[in-house]
């Protein structure tokens, strides 16, 4: 391009056919250089492993370019041509794909390749071309003038690469660090998880020991008890179920707190909400509740964390069947949105006072009705539930009224693109 | 039922005696294992026809290894296989991950301890089934 217009427009006289023909076997070989670093960059991508020619094509294709630019210079003014400063660009790109070593070859290649440019043409071995038209007079032999530029030249190529290098190196040693920091987080991350599940392992089944065992005396599969006996084993068994869950409850959330990735897929919304409404059916039945669920047919798939949002309506279900009286109705509602699912749970329950809406997602909190309603709570569903839509970038909200009943409102982001 | 034969493996005593209690009162005949290898020796003694195992007994995977091993074996493949976790599969450590097969989990069915005798029973049945 540059040819075109120096030569067409401002008649700058220039070896046109010299410098096509170069421009030809530069865009060649770029191409292959191109090719084989993607090439590369795949095999990195696939073995995580760089592929082992890499260094050695970045250097030849380097010292390629630094050979096909004296060359242009050479059939377009040598020395005199203010292109010449082009050799900086190449000196930075060096520094910071290359070692600090190679890079200091590079420039002294890119010297070497100037002052023979230079010594040539001014021993008249190779012929001149002078850049008429734009230039004058014709300045290449003039030793002091062509070898004193040469000679600033190379300083600022050399200056360039001592700049750039440092900083390059400074900016590896960074990435270095942070990927070791990254690897230890990990690390840590792995480690933190397997001690909650330990924990968590230890805790329970210590647990589900002793309300195994005490399951067997108290459903009188190892005999008959006296009146006395009977009473406290019946105190202790449903003090250690109470104790069970609240333990469940708890390791649930401190899990989910530690825990900073969520496996996230693409699954049926539909049948997940079927899932869980399944799985509170028996709960709701001991209560002659009846659910009824109204799920539009464009609710399809989300992206999330099935398990967690089965868990998250079975929680919310689970709360409204405790807190509505014998034989009335718990009703699901889910429809979609603009780029979101919206899921309603209702119910005709004891409601949540005003004044206490407020905090019924705080942790271990329970609304004063609730208290007197339900005696046996942990007052962490919420907090899990609001842990659960948080994590999916969904809100959760709630609308009550005292003895007339309480809506949850979720909305969940179909994709994980529309939670950024 | 008294011809069902279950095999529990868990290192838990207190816990298998207590399953076995609440099977054996169902007339299931029911034999108990608390390491790895004694289960793969009843296993091969017992030849039952269902397998209740722990997911971590000395290892993390130990459950998980063993139902592999036992899903590869053309004697035992087709032997429903509950496994009990005191660490909840659902919102827990995902071991299918860890395991490094998020897809394929090698057990029939998921209790998560402790489990109430009816649940227990009626899982144990539906697997029979």
């Amino acid at each position: 391009m540059a040819v075109f217009f120096a030569s067409t427009f401002f008649h700058v006289s220039l070896q046109q056919k010299s410098l096509y023909i170069l421009c030809s076997i530069l865009a060649a070989y770029n191409i292959a250089a191109f090719l084989l670093l993607r090439y590369s960059r795949n095999h990195h991508r696939r073995t995580n492993v760089y592929f082992p020619g890499i260094n050695k094509i970045i250097n030849f294709q380097m010292s390629l370019d630094l050979i096909f630019l004296s060359l242009f210079l050479h059939f377009s003014g040598g020395a005199e041509n203010p292109f010449i400063i082009y050799f900086i660009f190449h000196m930075i790109i060096a520094s910071i794909l290359l070692s600090v070593l190679e890079s200091y070859l590079q420039a002294t290649l890119a010297t070497g390749l100037l002052i023979l440019l230079a010594l040539l043409e001014y021993q008249g071995i190779i012929p001149h071309y002078p850049l008429t038209g734009f230039i004058q007079h014709d300045a290449h032999n003039e030793a002091f003038y062509v070898f004193g530029k040469i000679g600033v030249l190379a300083s600022t190529l050399y200056l360039v690469v001592f700049m750039t290098s440092s900083i390059a190196v400074q900016s590896r040693r960074h990435e270095e660090g942070y990927r070791l920091a990254n690897i230890k987080l990990k690390e840590q991350d792995r480690l933190k998880n397997e001690y909650v599940s330990r924990v968590t392992h230890d805790i329970k089944g210590h647990l589900a020991a002793i309300q195994s065992c005490l399951d067997v005396v108290v459903n009188k599969m190892v005999g008959p008890l006296n009146e006395e006996q009977d009473n406290f084993i019946s105190r202790a068994h449903r003090r250690t179920k109470k104790l069970s869950t609240f333990v469940k409850t708890l390791l649930r959330l401190t899990q989910m707190r530690l825990s900073h990735e969520m496996d996230m897929k693409d699954f049926p919304l539909k049948e997940t909400i079927e899932a869980a409404l399944n799985s509170v059916q028996r709960n709701a039945e001991q209560k002659s509740i009846k659910i009824t669920s109204q799920i539009s047919p464009d609710v399809t798939t989300i992206t999330g964390n099935q398990f967690s949002i089965e868990e998250l309506i079975a929680n919310l279900l689970l709360n409204a069947i405790k807190y509505t009286p014998k034989g009335n109705t718990v009703k699901v509602h889910a429809s979609d949105g603009d780029g979101i699912v919206r899921i309603e749970i209702i119910d005709t329950g004891i409601g949540i006072p005003a004044d206490e809406i407020g905090n019924i997602f705080d942790e271990f909190f329970r609304a004063s009705n609730a208290r007197e309603t339900v005696k046996d709570g942990t007052g962490l569903g919420l907090s899990i539930a609001k842990q659960i839509v948080e994590r999916h970038g969904g809100k959760i909200s709630v609308h009550s009224e005292l003895n007339k009943g309480t809506t949850f409102l979720l909305t969940l982001p179909k994709t994980q693109k529309a939670i950024t | 039922m008294e011809n069902t034969k279950i095999l529990i493996i868990d290192d838990d005593i207190d816990l298998t005696s207590a399953l076995q209690t609440v099977l054996q009162s169902n007339q299931y005949s029911v034999s108990v294992a608390n390491t790895r290898e004694e289960g793969m020796e009843k296993l091969k003694a017992d030849k039952p026809d269902l397998i209740i195992l722990d997911v971590m007994m000395v290892k993390q995977q130990d459950g998980f290894e063993v139902a592999r091993e036992l899903k590869k074996n053309d004697e035992f493949k087709d032997i429903p296989i509950l496994m009990l976790t005191a660490v909840e599969d659902k919102t827990g450590i995902d071991f299918k991950s860890e395991a490094g097969d998020s897809e394929w989990l090698p057990v029939d069915s998921f209790l998560d301890k402790p489990v109430e005798p009816q649940v227990l029973l009626d899982e144990v049945k539906k697997l029979l089934n």
